[in-house]
């Protein structure tokens, strides 16, 4: 039987190492394709990762607790008989030492383990460290953030969450070896299957595997610190990337929200219907909006804009030490109702870090909603390859001045922040001017 | 003259023109088919059925000159070859009317004649009455492909016939000389040698079937040699001359006098008459240029099968009219996978492959492993007394993806399809094993033989 190698899988588009939270299977163990394997920390989400080939988990090259790069080697199934020496020993000084390297960086300002002569105590000779490990840790290129969505098209073939992927044993051999994640391909073979070519497509696409763990500095005393997590390094690689090259604009407006209120008051006062939320609403709003103008529902792509025909939006969520950006699909097909209940149960799951690597890719147009931190207003940084994403304040009680004299409204403030290279002012104008109609006049939310 | 409007018009009724014609009528569209011969082209009446009639009586043939063998004692048999060539017609006729029938049940119209574009999607039919006229929104071309010959030799189809002249030989020659160890050359080297025709077979390329692979070439040579087939490779016919019993083959040295020579040197389009060039369409190396769609550089304007390009093979234009059929309906169908088209020769022991062989993987740069079973070790083989050739399993190291496979031998071409549908799927080799084989059974072979790519046969 082959061997079949288990390497770090490619979870997500961002994705570039992950840490093993722990082993499911033990060395030893009988594995079937599909099995799952162990659980993996990502730059977004923990994610179980499966097995592909069948035998017995020989060897577990990247114990828990130790991170590698996508592709890197970090187990081997075969059967009791085969002969993987050479394949372990090939790991040894290659894949899996990119990121036993990166652990071995001094993180904290500790003393080291008493060194055989007292001539280089770590904190005085910083240097040496930090170049042993740069070759094996380079630097994030914008090129894997910018190529993925390539392949990744939004219109994921495999669309239900959990659902048994469709694919060609070829295609799952190949997927394998080369740390493909044959969730986030769609197939080409008959009935949406992914065959061979799917999986050498995406191959090539996608960046070359590249550790993702930066070497932290050795501290003085006066301060300490703390390595990034996962999912913060992830925000500092990506930011700047959508900051730097995508020439941000901003269009804000006031929202009359007095009639959305009472609407969503009443929708929650009915027995055995789901609560609605202000974002559910905005999210509603903003569905249909896209759909009549679907230039903000677009992308740059190289020479191309791409105008996305599914609305696919990604809603901000805060968690303790960072933000993730669960993905809500086909909202332009989904009643309000159905949006509250899979916004509430993707947030949820975010928090308890428990989304699919799936669920956290493919979005075409984001929210992000402050409004329960008291936030006036705010904007947001655009999530590339995205062309836009909107800022939520919140709904505040205000002044207002009407033909009957001065009263009392809701009002809230949307601010969206656009891709000048996609779109211009006037576009994102018009949708936020649709967005608010339909938020004002918020029957139309539910037609 | 009348004119006729139809949705499409196919010209030809060869395999691949009658099923474009059918899959046409099933979606819908009006039919009308234009046929000069027989419906079911040379296929049906002058090549792969009527041909397999004959070699069916090779073996026949061959079986009971080894009832011995089995412990049957015959006092002597007469074979008549006329008879033999008198069953292979009525097998063809039978074929024929099938595909007549088949026009009738699907509402298809037939046009006796010869059909020429008039127009991008007109269509002239001159047949034995007033010449009519076919108005289309598409037409399919599938006028087929008729023998080569070589320079300077003239098929005259009695000394020096064709395979046309081959399945009508009315009594077997003494002695022929087969120009050409392809399919058709070495099948009828079968046939002949099974009725004690003294059969030399001369080819150019160093190896006969030369696009099987190696081995396959090998065993081929071995066993056609062993039932007294002479055979020549590495040959050059300087030219063929009317002489001695009926002609001598010069090989530019040595001189070959045979009864009869029978040309088996491959096949061109019939692209030339049916006004191609009044229309503009576009030729590639003397076939048709097609899209993956099958559609011609002319707009509405088709072409299938051996016209179309090779590889030159019933089954493979069968595929494209299908193509064709659901392009003009306006579905998207999925393109001929050209890569997996199996390749079969109903000599004896049969021969059947599909994808690469092992030299073409290799300079693909693949890093191959290779499986080879006998059919000697085969309960069912050995049962049958039909114990000739192996299956072979080319497959890709590290993915144990099947680059290609080659059977000779008994049943060796029902027996490729396991690989045909595997390949389809993109199995592996994991699959093929993982898929029990009833024994006894010749697919045994396929198994054994993909184990045996894994270093895994049980029996060997």
């Amino acid at each position: 039987m082959a061997v079949t190698k288990v390497v770090m899988p490619k979870l997500s588009d961002a994705m570039e190492s992950g840490k093993i939270i722990k082993w499911l299977k033990k060395e030893g163990d009988r594995i079937q394709g599909g099995d799952i394997l162990a659980e993996v920390e990502t730059d977004k989400a923990d994610v179980e990762m499966e097995a592909f080939g069948a035998g017995v988990l020989r060897k577990i090259l990247v114990p828990a607790g130790e991170t590698a790069a996508i592709g890197a080697l970090i187990g081997v199934i075969a059967e009791p008989g085969d002969d993987i020496g050479a394949l372990v020993a090939s790991a040894a000084v290659g894949g899996a030492g990119a990121g036993s390297g990166a652990q071995k960086t001094p993180l904290r300002a500790e003393p080291a383990p008493a060194p055989p002569t007292p001539a280089a105590p770590p904190a005085s000779s910083p240097a040496p460290a930090i170049p042993t490990s740069a070759p094996a840790a380079p630097v994030a290129r914008p090129a894997a953030v910018v190529s993925a969505p390539a392949a990744v098209p939004a219109g994921l073939g495999q669309g239900t969450p959990g659902a048994r992927v469709k694919a060609s044993p070829l295609a799952k051999k190949i997927a394998a070896q080369t740390g493909v994640d044959l969730r986030l391909i769609q197939g080409s073979g008959p009935g949406g299957r992914i065959i061979r070519r799917d999986v050498e497509a995406a191959g090539s696409s996608a960046a070359p595997a590249a550790a993702a763990a930066l070497p932290a500095a050795v501290a003085g005393a006066e301060f300490e610190d703390v390595p990034l997590t996962q999912i913060r390094a992830a925000i500092a690689r990506r930011m700047p990337l959508s900051k730097a090259p995508v020439p941000h604009f901003y269009v804000t407006s006031e929202v009359a929200m007095d009639q959305a209120w009472e609407l969503r008051e009443q929708l929650n006062a009915l027995e055995g219907q789901p609560k609605i939320s202000v974002n559910d609403l905005v999210i509603r709003a903003c569905a249909l909006a896209l759909l009549t103008h679907p230039g903000v529902n677009a992308s740059l792509q190289g020479d191309a804009i791409r105008v996305f025909h599914r609305v696919h939006i990604g809603i901000a969520v805060a968690l303790e030490d960072g933000l993730i950006t669960p993905v809500l699909r086909d909202c332009h097909a989904k009643p309000l109702a159905q949006i509250a209940v899979e916004a509430r149960d993707l947030a949820e799951r975010a928090r308890n870090r428990k989304l699919r690597a799936q669920e956290l890719s493919g979005a075409t147009f984001s929210i992000s909603n402050l409004g329960m931190y008291d936030v006036t207003e705010f904007s947001a940084i655009i999530n590339p390859p995205e062309g836009a994403i909107l800022a939520v304040g919140s709904v505040r009680r205000v002044p207002v001045v009407d033909e009957t004299g001065l009263g009392v409204g809701r009002r809230m403030m949307l601010t969206i922040s656009c891709d000048h290279r996609v779109m211009d002012g006037a576009m994102g104008a018009r949708f936020l001017q649709d967005v608010k109609r339909l938020l004002e006049e918020p029957l139309r939310l539910l037609v | 003259m009348a004119t006729h409007k139809f949705d499409v018009v196919v010209v030809g009724t060869g395999p691949g023109g009658y099923v474009s014609a059918i899959r046409c009528a099933q979606l819908g569209l009006s039919v009308a088919t234009v046929e000069d011969d027989r419906p079911g082209g040379v296929c049906l009446n002058w090549g792969c059925i009527p041909t397999k009639a004959l070699l069916r009586n090779a073996e026949v043939v061959t079986l009971l000159n080894h009832a011995a063998d089995f412990g049957i004692r015959l006092s002597g048999f007469e074979a008549s070859y006329p008879e033999a060539v008198q069953r292979s017609r009525r097998v063809a006729d039978r074929m024929a009317k099938g595909v007549e029938f088949l026009f009738r049940k699907n509402k298809i119209t037939l046009f006796p004649g010869r059909g020429t574009l008039k127009a991008k999607t007109v269509v002239e039919v001159k047949g034995t009455g007033a010449a009519e006229t076919l108005e289309a929104r598409a037409v399919v071309l599938a006028t087929g492909s008729e023998p080569k010959s070589l320079p300077g030799v003239t098929i005259d189809e009695k000394t020096v016939i064709s395979s046309n002249g081959a399945v009508r030989n009315e009594r077997a020659p003494k002695s022929i000389a087969v120009i050409g160890a392809g399919a058709v050359g070495v099948e009828f080297a079968d046939v002949f040698a099974s009725y004690g025709v003294q059969v030399t077979l001369l080819e150019a390329l160093p190896r006969v079937v030369p696009i099987e692979d190696e081995d396959v070439s090998k065993e081929l040579s071995r066993t056609f040699t062993r039932r007294g087939i002479t055979i020549k490779t590495g040959v050059k016919v300087a030219a063929v001359k009317p002489g001695g019993a009926g002609a001598v083959v010069d090989l530019g040295g040595e001189k070959l006098e045979v009864e009869q020579v029978l040309m088996a040197v491959g096949r061109a389009a019939k692209v030339t008459g049916l006004g191609l060039e009044g229309v503009g369409v576009q030729l590639e190396r003397g076939f048709v240029k097609v899209s993956p769609t099958m559609e011609t550089s002319v707009k509405g304007l088709y072409a299938i099968g051996d016209m179309a390009g090779a590889p030159l093979l019933a089954h493979k234009a069968m595929a494209e009219g299908v193509v064709a059929a659901e392009a003009i309906a306006g579905k998207s169908p999925r393109p001929v996978d050209y890569g997996n088209v199996p390749s079969c020769t109903y000599c004896r022991p049969q021969i059947a492959s599909i994808g690469s062989t092992e030299a073409r993987a290799k300079e693909a740069g693949r890093e191959v492993s290779v499986g080879r079973f006998p059919f000697t070790a085969n309960g069912k083989a050995v049962a049958l007394g039909e114990t000739d050739g192996f299956i072979k399993v080319i497959a890709d190291k590290a993915t144990g993806e099947i680059l290609g496979v080659h059977i000779i031998g008994p049943e060796a071409t029902e027996i490729i399809h396991e690989f045909a549908v595997g390949r389809t799927l993109e199995a592996t080799l994991e699959e093929i094993i993982h898929t029990i084989h009833a024994h006894p059974t010749l697919s045994e072979a396929a198994l054994e033989a993909t184990l045996a790519a894994l270093g895994q046969a049980i029996h060997i």
